[in-house]
């Protein structure tokens, strides 16, 4: 598998640090930042294949930033991160495009397995826009 | 169409290595969907069990249950379609649409009723009823119904709201910084649990309870201690037991015993054991339980029930019927001298009474009690002696024992079945109810209560098995078509050959249902729970024992059926009204599960087996399941007719065997190949498979002696229903493989398994996953064959799900020796299974079954089942 360019958006500055550390170790490529408008400025100018949003911030929640990131950049799939909101969020989540919902803390490792399961959906998709 | 597929006729998949990668992603992207898709098809069919299980009304919930199963049932299926929408390019996008018209009625039905919570931080008890849940939790809105609704005696006390609970957490900003903590769980290492959740309770005791919330304790605690006082000056001693009254408490989702209870509690250790109690939200094992299930904090909320503490003179159990046989209308009272604990746990013999309806005593033995269990002073509880007189003389009068009595009749009649009662005969000769529950007659499996037979009556069935409890009397009818259901007439008894969900129709005029075969855990039998009909499956004769018209009795307790009225099972029709169904909380519920429940689609093969006819959320779960499997099995099948991508494994396989190799999977590979010799494979997982596969056991492909009665089974089956999904190519399996990658997908007959594994020097990133599902033979055998399956995979560590006849079973994260060898053993249990159905005759036969797998034997002969 390719490296993987990941964007990290938490607005808990030690669980963003940490998680990257561990996320760099296994071949990613990994941009972390802390609010929604930050992440909107980057994904602008950078090109990432997955982002991992945390739902609850301050200002630009989690949902109205996977909203912009997917009106910028529809190819990048966004995975949702709570330890906080409801399986409402969850559900407008997914309308909204996520790719899925994961409940922190969760296990680094199946993290992983999940942003290399979203980083091959965006390469199908990716196929598919090509082919229309 | 297929214009994912598109993507590679045009690249020419058998050039270049970057084609390859692109299939590979695909594949595995495909399969991540799929298992996704597995895992939240599990969730919701526990969240439709657990919707059915409240709609009976014995369980007391409230509107957050509702609002929260609701949210949950729809975030499961929403999951499920985007996963097969994704699966599939997109070609069932039409779904989302017909599942946002459900979710909008679901909104619709959930905002007519607002809940207003209340504000007071206490409440006391002739306040508060069942329909409190939410604010109170389950063990003290159980109390305040007893002592406010059915008007019986409770211990003096009072609630601590949950609305308490928050004040303290909020002023305190704890939710947030627990939340931060949080952060260092790994859920694989219970080490980080156990640090955190000694961190978050420090955090917890050590914060200051707001004065408004200390002050109201404090109060509520004096006027308590002014009561007990009787006018003297009030007892500043006395002393309270302090217990968690958690949310969600009491119901299938049970945290008990994973709170804190004190005893004993001083008045000036209220606020501090208050905040320990908080604080046992977070232990260790509240921790990982929730977790596991996937609840948020903010879903779990604590009250605490604050009662006074009774220096119990007596104490005991009392059941408003036998429990081991409900047609004795008696009572069973039990009695120790001291606390109620030595009246359960077993310690001494209780005094028992039997008690008639009338309140008088039939029977009474009474035991040699030589210790009794008491508070200590400084709290805590002590063994002591019983005083020589009192040894061998009964703990209750004759009086006392009819006043019991009495209280459990008015408590079975208040919650519209038979109860199990907790109570305290205190110092002044008062008697207490502590706590009353119903009597579990539905735990299946379990000490389930039986009926004796009666003699009296001519016995039609002795045995079948009990899929929903209960008695019914009526006129059989026989039903074996769709026409049979709408000529059902009105109160009578249903007989049919099959259990089948469509019997649904006439579930409000039947008074029972009784089938030659069905499944306790299918469809059929949770409707019939759901809507109370007694239900006796899996007896083989009735529809030739039983001809329409004859007068029958069902006794779905034990499984029997009698010719004519039974007067004695007929006495024991529990059909009273419980407390909740009469609430607004269980109107939403049964409106809500209205579009949730239901299951409306149910032959893959009608024309009315697509979205447009989804009319609930199961109907839709039902549809993305089934064409799940056809989406993986497509894709295999289109992609192992390109030339160059696929090859036929050569050699002694006894299957119809594809080889698709992603890379690295082979050791030489040419275009102009079409087959391939097992000893070119490279891939470790498929290798290893492979070895299971080929076991030299299965090689002499003998004819098995079919048990005839099985035989035919399988043929009817097969006559019967032929496969719904795509039968383009028959039955094919495929091995998608690279050098440590496998995914594995068999078609043979009517049963699918798909296994996807992963195999390398990084343990962390080694797994296999596993999924079984369908088989020939009917109903009962598949679910047999499921249970066998997954006894099996149980004994070698995996980690195993049943859902109807599906298995799910995962191992992962052990090094590549062990992989390769629970590899070898699935394919070891691939050939197994194909011909299994045929021995599932009966229910032994899974014990055994799985028995003589695990011990090698794959080559039994019959006999060896019938021991």
């Amino acid at each position: 598998m390719e490296i993987i360019h990941l964007l990290l958006v938490d607005d808990e500055e030690d669980f963003r640090t940490t998680l990257a550390g561990r996320l760099k170790r296994r071949n990613m490529d990994v941009t972390n930042i802390g609010s929604g408008k930050e992440a909107i400025e980057l994904v602008r100018e950078k090109s990432f294949d997955v982002a991992v949003v945390d739902i609850k911030m301050p200002g630009m929640d989690g949902i109205e930033t996977l909203r912009q990131i997917k009106k910028i950049a529809p190819l990048v799939e966004v995975i949702l991160l709570t330890g906080h909101a409801s399986v409402e969020a969850g559900i407008e989540g997914i309308k909204s495009g996520a790719y899925d919902y994961v409940i922190k803390p969760c296990n680094v490792n199946d993290l992983l397995l999940k942003v290399e399961d979203a980083y091959r959906r965006k390469l199908v998709e990716k196929g598919h826009t090509q082919e229309e | 169409m297929w214009k994912k597929l598109k993507l590679f006729k045009r690249k020419k998949l058998n050039q270049g290595a970057s084609s390859r990668n692109n299939l590979s992603d695909l594949f595995r992207f495909k399969y991540s969907c799929f298992k996704m898709l597995l895992d939240s098809n599990a969730e919701f069919l526990k969240i439709i069990t657990d919707i059915e299980e409240k709609l009976r009304g014995q369980q007391v919930f409230g509107m957050s249950y509702v609002k929260s199963r609701s949210a949950q049932a729809v975030f499961h299926t929403l999951r499920m379609v985007k996963n097969l929408d994704d699966l599939s390019g997109h070609r069932y996008s039409l779904l989302f649409d017909v599942l946002e018209k459900i979710n909008v009625k679901i909104k619709e039905i959930l905002s007519k009723r607002k809940e207003i919570p209340p504000t007071e931080l206490i409440l006391p008890y002739c306040q508060i009823n069942a329909e409190m849940m939410d604010w109170v939790g389950g063990k003290n809105a159980n109390l305040g119904e007893i002592h406010s609704r059915v008007g019986l005696p409770i211990p003096g006390g009072f609630a601590v709201t949950t609305r308490a609970c928050e004040s303290f957490m909020a002023d305190n900003d704890l939710f947030d910084e627990i939340s931060r903590k949080k952060m260092e769980i790994d859920p694989d290492n219970p080490e980080t649990i156990k640090t955190t959740s000694e961190e978050i309770q420090r955090l917890i005791v050590s914060a200051q309870v707001p004065a408004t919330l200390e002050e109201a304790i404090l109060l509520a605690y004096a006027k308590l201690a002014e009561a007990d006082s009787k006018g003297q000056s009030p007892n500043s001693s006395l002393r309270v037991s302090m217990r968690s009254s958690g949310i969600g408490e009491d119901s299938e989702l049970s945290y008990a015993g994973q709170y804190l209870s004190k005893l004993n509690v001083p008045s000036d250790r209220l606020i501090q054991t208050y905040k320990e109690i908080v604080a046992s939200l977070y232990t260790p094992r509240a921790i990982a339980y929730r977790l596991n299930k996937g609840i948020r904090d903010e879903d779990i909320a604590m009250s605490v029930a604050c009662l006074q503490m009774v220096e119990s003179a007596a104490s005991g159990v009392m059941y408003s019927r036998n429990p081991f046989n409900l047609l004795k209308e008696n009572i069973i009272i039990t009695a120790v001298w001291g606390l109620g604990p030595y009246a359960v746990e077993g310690v001494i013999t209780p005094d028992s009474y039997t008690v008639g309806k009338n309140r008088q005593t039939i029977a009474a033995e009474i035991s040699h009690k030589t210790v009794q269990l008491v508070s200590k002073p400084d709290g805590g509880l002590m063994e002591i002696p019983v005083a020589d007189d009192l040894q061998d003389k009964p703990c209750l009068l004759p009086e006392e024992i009819g006043i019991l009595a009495g209280y459990a009749l008015k408590l079975e009649e208040h919650y519209g079945c038979p109860q199990d009662i907790e109570w305290a005969l205190d110092r002044e000769g008062r008697l207490l109810i502590l706590q009353s529950r119903p009597l579990r007659v539905a735990d299946y499996g379990k000490n389930y209560p039986i009926t004796p037979v009666l003699t009296a009556y001519p016995l039609l069935i002795e045995k079948g098995t009990t899929a929903s409890a209960g008695v019914g009397f009526g006129p059989a009818f026989h039903v074996a078509s769709d026409e049979d259901l709408l000529n059902f007439p009105d109160g009578a008894v249903l007989v049919a050959r099959h259990s089948s969900p469509k019997f649904v129709m006439v579930m409000k005029k039947t008074r029972a249902i009784i089938t030659d075969l069905g499944n306790v855990a299918g469809h059929m039998a949770s409707l019939a729970r759901e809507f109370a009909v007694p239900t006796v499956v899996n007896t083989n004769v009735a529809t030739t024992s039983i001809p329409s018209g004859m007068e029958v009795t069902v006794d779905a307790y034990s499984g029997r059926v009698y010719l004519g009225r039974v007067p004695e099972l007929d006495s024991f029709q529990i059909t009273g009204k419980s407390p909740m169904q009469g609430t607004p909380v269980y109107r939403v519920l049964r409106e809500v599960s209205d579009w949730i429940v239901p299951l409306h689609l149910l032959d893959p093969k009608s024309p009315n087996f697509a979205p447009p006819f989804c009319q609930s959320l199961h109907d839709i779960s039902r549809l993305v399941h089934e064409f799940s499997y056809t989406e993986m099995f497509q894709l295999s099948d289109f992609v192992s007719d390109k030339k160059g991508v696929a090859f036929k494994l050569k050699g002694s396989i006894p299957l119809d065997l594809y080889v698709i190799d992603l890379g690295g999977g082979l050791t030489e590979t040419s275009v102009h190949l079409k087959r391939v010799s097992p000893d070119k494979i490279a891939s470790v997982p498929f290798k290893a498979l492979l070895r299971g596969i080929t076991h030299e056991d299965f090689q002499q492909n003998q004819l098995r002696p079919v048990e005839f009665k099985g035989f035919l089974s399988v043929m009817r089956e097969q006559m019967l229903s032929p496969p719904s999904t795509v039968e383009r190519f028959g039955d094919r399996s495929y091995a998608i493989i690279s050098d440590k990658y496998l995914n594995f997908s068999s078609r043979v007959g009517y049963h699918y398994s798909i296994l996807d594994s992963y195999c390398s020097q990084t343990v962390n990133m080694n797994y296999i996953t596993f999924s079984f599902k369908g088989g020939a033979a009917d109903d009962v055998r598949r679910n047999r064959r499921a249970r066998a399956i997954a006894r099996i995979l149980q004994s070698l560590d995996f980690a195993v799900e049943i859902t109807g006849d599906q298995v799910g079973a995962r191992y992962q994260k052990h090094e590549l020796p062990l992989m390769e060898e629970k590899l070898d053993m699935i394919g070891r249990l691939l050939q197994f299974t194909r011909q299994m159905d045929m021995l599932m005759t009966n229910e032994a036969s899974v014990e055994a079954l799985a028995k003589n797998f695990l011990m090698g034997n794959y080559n039994f002969e019959e006999k060896i089942l019938r021991k």
